[in-house]
């Protein structure tokens, strides 16, 4: 099975995004409520691909991108940003900091699910 | 999304909740930031936390299809964006524009789902957010960061708000050091949050970008970047620890303080490790650094519930006692004595459990308070009143469910006080006060119940007025005679208001008398106490917690009820003929007050007549300002009691709250004696 880790602060937007992605395939959730939480599990959990928001309170989602894509046991993984249009600036930043995709809130959830399929076939 | 709606359903519950939270801390950060915006010196963190706030909501609220919610707090997250990133200035305007907006937003959220909706007033206030927005951003400059030599991985990473803010200390010409700190994949949260702790005290922390440690799968390294008007020393003595290096990136001084191209920067090589040494604590502008607390939201209904289980295992436990009694009766002692301690055992842990399950319920008082520190700054700024709030006992602890329903109420109570309490500012100096009114709002544990009290030094009641206005509302007659209690006693009438214009601040329909019944809704009361020219107290108490209640057990005309033991004022012994009839009813003369009295078999109108004693007991019971006194033939004793609903068919049935079990296979009624108070008034009983 799939693993995919959300790193998302709001607890109500975190279990959207996994319920989503729970309701249809056959994936597994690792949930992280910062960016520090989402540090200590990447080691711990063989994660398969990483959905991030960038607005967090510890660590930005731009920095969490730039320790995986700079870290050689988790480059390889894909990462979808999730966050609102506000941050347009933000999200080209993590586009060329290496992330895969962005989806901006409120997300399709349809469009996740295309996305996930595609980068976890 | 899922296509269950149950699932939805408890996602938009989920959101709504998250959503209030997000809105009461906003309202919480927005008094700090009315506190700097005069002398324009904020704390970036603040600013930057509310806009995080308005982001979420605004992100959670499209995902839930609530776009009234979503549009507003796009646009308070526009102008927010632009506070934190200095596009617009900070002033007293804009925060009270803020403060408006988030009313907005808060009450939106609580009418969510309900198909009220306020369009114009969202109108309004995006317009006003707008206004806000309008003055011209400042110019674009050169940035200078590229001077400071610092790497492309940490500058990739900086969101828009950190370059910003690092731009922000260059300018403010402090030196930028980069700081470097190896710490173990175990611990790193609690090594970084220490050392942030200690950077903050003498700067600001403006990224934290994590790298792989050393190749090492158990460390992880962290790259500070940090603002301080410190010199390299005094950083490297300040986080004093081994496993960290400073790096000076360019200094003070060297950094033009105005916006264009900085001259010389430092040669962006000065690296240091730290020595031992004392730290010493930097300037004094300490930011606090919110924990993330573990919570778990949970629905209180299932607290209601354990809470239920816990009373009847409570039950159950007291028949084991019994079934203890039989046994010795019956000469198994040595059984007796075994089950007997096991029994004891099992009480104490229930006594644990029950206290635990409601030790959740209970929140501090003081979340109710900043609240109301926001209804002060709004109404006095409204009113042109300078008013100072000091708050007392904020951890003192009550029910959930209790201190949202007097939240309504204390608000009332408090916009009063500033309305026809305080003076304005120059009739308060030619009276020899002080300019500035002060509000007190103290709190604390009495017994089973918890006191607030609200204080102000304003004006007082005055009670001729107040006479002189319910004779000409009709509501005493001009022949009646009241001291000065009963006078103030006549503001908690329906209809009474001394306000000879109507303002828009207190005249909004809701009188005392609404105060009162929300009060008394909760088995709570209220007093008011006055000094004519020096202010007024009002005194709300209110029982700990509405889910387990301590009752007082009595029996009358053979039967026996629960009497909740938080309305109980006194028990008293009373004989025949200290009975004495007005206008038909029985009363009893007790110290100052004529006491009326109700005698249960005629209110319920059943029979099996008690017999007609010389003495008995008259059980004093009060809600709010009411008293009454309750007649019974005895009283059995004290015991907790679960109060349960009896359901659609007893509803509005008068006099009875509810049912509960005696623990000897017996259920007996519960007396609701606000709605037995309100009966015999009206003369029903």
């Amino acid at each position: 099975m799939k693993k995919i880790l959300i790193t998302e602060d709001s607890p109500t937007m975190r279990s959207l995004l996994a319920s989503t992605i729970e309701s249809v395939d056959d994936y597994e959730i690792v949930e992280a409520s910062s960016g520090f939480e989402a540090l200590r599990l990447l080691p711990r959990e063989k994660v398969d691909l990483i959905i991030t928001d960038i607005n967090m309170p510890d660590i930005n989602g731009l920095e969490l991108i730039s320790y995986v894509r700079n870290n050689p046991n988790y480059r390889h993984i894909p990462l979808f940003i999730v966050s609102t249009e506000s941050s347009e600036k933000d999200l080209e930043k993590g586009l060329a900091l290496g992330a895969n995709e962005y989806l901006v809130k409120p997300f399709d959830p349809d469009r996740l699910l295309e996305l996930l399929r595609t980068y976890l076939a | 999304m899922s296509g269950n709606n149950d699932n939805m359903g408890k996602a938009v519950k989920d959101f709504l909740a998250e959503a209030e939270e997000i809105v009461d801390q906003l309202s919480l950060d927005l008094v700090g930031l009315s506190d700097c915006a005069d002398t324009g010196d904020c704390n970036p963190d603040l600013i930057n936390s509310i806009f995080r706030g308005a982001h979420s909501l605004k992100g959670l609220a499209g995902m839930f299809g609530f776009t009234e919610i979503a549009d507003l707090a796009h646009n308070l997250e526009n102008l927010l964006d632009s506070l934190r990133l200095g596009k617009a200035e900070l002033s007293q305007t804009t925060v009270s524009v803020l403060f408006d907006s988030m009313e907005l937003l808060g009450s939106m959220v609580r009418n969510a789902g309900t198909g009220v909706s306020d369009t114009q007033g969202i109108e309004r206030a995006v317009s006003r957010i707008n206004s806000c927005l309008s003055a011209p951003p400042k110019a674009d400059t050169v940035s200078p960061l590229a001077r400071l030599g610092i790497s492309d991985r940490i500058l990739g990473a900086l969101t828009e708000y950190e370059e910003h803010r690092l731009l922000e200390n260059v300018k403010k010409g402090r030196n930028i050091y980069s700081i470097h700190a190896s710490f173990s994949l175990m611990t790193f949260d609690q090594d970084l949050g220490e050392l942030t702790d200690l950077l903050k005290q003498g700067g600001e922390v403006v990224s934290t970008l994590p790298s792989a440690g050393g190749g090492l799968d158990a460390g992880i390294d962290f790259e500070v970047l940090f603002g301080s008007e410190l010199e390299t020393a005094a950083v490297t003595l300040l986080v004093d620890k081994d496993n960290v290096i400073v790096t000076c990136l360019g200094g003070a001084g060297e950094v033009a303080a105005d916006s264009t191209v900085p001259a010389a920067v430092a040669d962006g090589g000065e690296t240091v490790s730290a020595p031992g040494g004392e730290a010493t604590p930097g300037a004094d502008n300490s930011v606090t650094a919110k924990s993330f607390s573990r919570t778990v939201r949970v629905d209180i209904g299932k607290l209601d519930e354990l809470m239920n289980i816990v009373g009847e295992l409570v039950l159950s436990q007291s028949s084991i006692n019994e079934f203890v009694d039989n046994l010795r009766r019956d000469g198994h002692t040595s059984l007796a004595a075994g089950l007997s301690k096991t029994a004891k055992v099992l009480e104490r842990k229930l006594t644990e459990l029950q206290k635990g399950v409601m030790e959740i319920r209970m929140i501090p008082i003081g979340q109710l308070f900043e609240k109301m520190s926001r209804i002060v700054r709004k109404v006095s700024r409204e009113q042109g009143k300078k008013v100072e709030l000091k708050t007392f006992g904020a951890d003192t602890e009550l029910d959930k469910l209790i201190v949202e329903d007097i939240s309504d109420p204390m608000m009332h109570i408090i916009r009063n006080a500033i309305d026809h309490g305080i003076e304005p500012p120059d009739e308060r100096i030619s009276l020899g006060k002080d300019e500035k009114g002060v509000i007190r709002l103290s709190s604390f544990q009495k017994g089973n119940h918890v006191v607030v009290e609200v204080e102000d030094d304003g004006r007082g009641i005055d009670v001729e007025r107040v006479k002189k206005k319910a004779q000409e509302k009709g509501l005493i007659g001009p022949a009646d005679v009241l001291s000065d209690r009963e006078a103030i006693d006549l503001i908690f009438l329906p209809g009474f208001s001394t306000s000879d214009t109507v303002s828009e601040i207190s005249g909004r329909g809701v009188g005392m008398d609404v105060v009162k019944s929300n009060i008394a809704a909760v088995s709570g009361m209220v007093d008011v106490e006055s000094r004519l020219g020096s202010g007024s107290t009002m005194t709300i108490t209110l029982p700990i917690t509405l889910a387990i209640i301590k009752a007082l057990i009595i029996s009358s005309a053979g039967r026996t009820y629960a009497l909740p033991i938080t309305s109980v004022l006194e028990t008293i012994m009373v004989e025949n003929r200290d009975i004495l009839t007005v206008e038909k009813k029985e009363v009893i003369q007790l110290r100052e007050i004529t006491l009326p009295l109700l005698r249960l078999d005629r209110f319920f109108e059943t029979t099996g007549m008690s017999d007609i004693l010389e003495g008995f007991y008259v059980v004093v019971v009060g809600v709010a300002e009411k008293r009454l006194g309750i007649v019974v033939d005895d009283l059995v004793g004290q015991q907790d009691i679960v109060i349960k609903s009896m359901g659609e068919t007893f509803k509005g049935f008068k006099g009875i709250s509810g049912a509960a079990d005696l623990g000897d296979q017996r259920t007996i009624l519960v007396l609701d004696v606000g709605g037995i108070i309100n009966e015999a008034m009206r003369g029903n009983a």
